[in-house]
């Protein structure tokens, strides 16, 4: 997305041009730049806000408060955005801007943008940039886990911390409109997944096809919200029968997931998957001409993916839900789970 | 019972608020009743974990299946007559022969919920199969539970034993039955392969 595209988009989430420099000029950081990006907001806080923002590591229930539907249908807790002060939304994007890659904190800002249309399109109040909400669990520490979480409508950033290591599973993304005109611009929230899983299906041929598209409808998320500890049987065609060029095209439409987080764990999470790129698996239900609406899955080891237009009420090309997990470390558990 | 009626009384303005939304705007699974089942084969029987999951406008008709007395919640009588109906609608066969289905674990969300659109019903049921051959199995179940509104998801979940590998998964176009092949070996594979889609 264009500089400006994307100065539009923080201005209007309340956020001044600060928090874009910072997002050009020092592009994520380590974890003592996002502990340090967070202590700050929390001292923009009274007494009883920071009482509502942080949660005991140990708490479950907040760590699993998440979900795709809007805030008026599922409750989250932890501090509105709506109810903040412009410099304490400015801080909360900053803490953003911290953990994630600068593609990463665009994606989010024109997800939550999107919602913003939604609700100009319907004058519905439950939706729009407002109903976001910012929640940590655990004090921030650049030795000891804790946890960010950011979300609301078709969004849920569920981002652990231990030490340098950090996990973004599970996280959920999506948009509705997944098209929309900002600044007389063209804007696609999950543009490139869509454009980079027609392109991996384009580049198979006819015996690969037949085992990558499966032959039933998928209606849905199958490992969406609410299914932490799931897993499933993976299905359609297994990396070790796709070329060497096929495979960096998985690896890359994966990166649209991996790479929301800072560079530098991004990186060593596409490195996990490069080395189990033979067992990851890439599966496809729909039609298969550029631009509709299908489903795709990637499954591997460290990994599921899924990507899942919702059929109901329109055009299903401009509503999608996706999934991030990692079956073996959703929450970053592998770092502090004994 | 007037704890029940307020509680419905205080989801009434969300409810309508609701409702009045234009579904293309509101695109969310409003008016279809999701029932996603993951399949866990085991060797010594098989678990189905049940998640039902009403949209707004077909909450009502799901709910009056229920609550059968309207009071705005749900017993555990109530809950074990739901059930035993979505067992009913449920077959589920091994090499042919059917199994007999048991309720282990169930967990109902109050209809208060459940009219939002996001509460889940969740839901197990087990069934004890004879001793396994050695050698390739056939899976079949078929769900017909409510089946005007609803959508389903059928996946058989990743083994959790070493002796099951699941080889092919078929489903008929709605997911509304499937069939899931797996090969069982008495002894522990030197290559734990993963499963496979013909």
């Amino acid at each position: 997305m264009n500089k400006k595209i994307a100065m539009v988009l923080i201005v209007l989430f309340g956020a001044g041009l600060n928090s874009f420099a910072q997002t050009n000029f020092a592009p994520g950081a380590p974890t003592a730049g996002i502990v340090a990006a967070t202590k700050k907001f929390l001292a923009t806080l009274d007494d009883a806000q920071r009482g509502k923002v942080v949660f005991d590591f140990k708490d479950e229930a907040q760590r699993k408060r998440w979900s795709n539907l809007p805030t008026a249908i599922f409750k989250r807790q932890g501090l509105r955005m709506g109810d903040l002060t412009k410099p304490q939304r400015e801080a909360v994007l900053a803490v953003l801007a911290a953990a994630l890659s600068p593609q990463g904190y665009e994606k989010i800002l024109q997800i939550v943008e999107a919602d913003e249309v939604l609700k100009q399109s319907g004058g519905q109040t439950i939706f729009g940039r407002d109903e976001y909400y910012v929640s940590f669990l655990g004090v921030p520490s650049i030795t000891e886990p804790w946890m960010i979480q950011f979300g609301g409508h078709h969004l849920g950033l569920n981002i652990t911390l231990a030490g340098e290591q950090r996990s973004l599973a599970p996280s959920h993304t999506g948009a509705q409109p997944a098209i929309y005109e900002l600044e007389g611009k063209t804007v696609r929230p999950l543009g490139r997944e869509t454009d980079k899983a027609f392109a991996l299906l384009s580049s198979l041929n006819e015996a690969q096809r037949k085992q990558a598209i499966l032959d039933f409808q998928m209606r849905d998320l199958v490992l969406g919200p609410g299914r932490d500890g799931q897993t499933i049987q993976p299905e359609g065609i297994k990396g070790s029968a796709l070329t060497e060029k096929q495979r960096e095209m998985l690896l890359d439409l994966a990166g649209e997931w991996t790479g929301i987080l800072h560079e530098a764990v991004a990186k060593a999470k596409l490195d996990e998957m490069r080395k189990n790129i033979a067992e990851t698996w890439f599966a496809w239900s729909g039609p298969t001409e550029k631009g509709s609406a299908a489903y795709f899955r990637i499954q591997g080891p460290t990994v599921i993916i899924e990507y899942a237009p919702q059929r109901l009420g329109g055009d299903a090309t401009k509503h999608i839900h996706t999934i991030y997990r990692d079956p073996t470390n959703d929450y970053g558990v592998k770092w502090w789970k004994r | 019972m007037v704890e029940a009626v307020t509680r419905a009384l205080c989801r009434l303005p969300l409810l309508l608020a609701l409702l009045a939304l234009p579904s293309a705007v509101f695109a969310h699974r409003d008016d279809q009743y999701l029932q996603a089942t993951l399949v866990a084969i085991e060797p010594s029987g098989v678990r189905l974990q049940i998640n039902l999951t009403p949209g707004v406008a077909v909450a009502e008709q799901v709910i009056a299946k229920i609550d059968r007395n309207r009071n705005g919640a749900i017993s555990k009588n109530e809950a074990v007559a739901y059930a035993e109906l979505l067992k009913r609608d449920l077959t589920l066969r091994m090499d042919g022969r059917i199994l007999e289905l048991k309720l282990t674990a169930s967990e109902f969300v109050p209809p208060a919920e459940l009219r939002t659109g996001s509460g889940t019903i969740q839901m197990e049921f087990s069934a004890i199969s004879s001793p396994l051959g050695a050698g390739p199995h056939k899976l079949t179940l078929e769900n017909r539970h409510l089946s005007v509104m609803s959508v389903y998801l059928i996946n058989a979940a990743q083994p959790r034993f070493a002796t099951i590998q699941i080889t092919r998964q078929k489903r008929n176009q709605n997911q509304s039955a499937g069939e899931i092949e797996f090969t069982f070996q008495l002894l522990r594979p030197k290559i734990a392969e993963s499963g496979a889609r013909s």
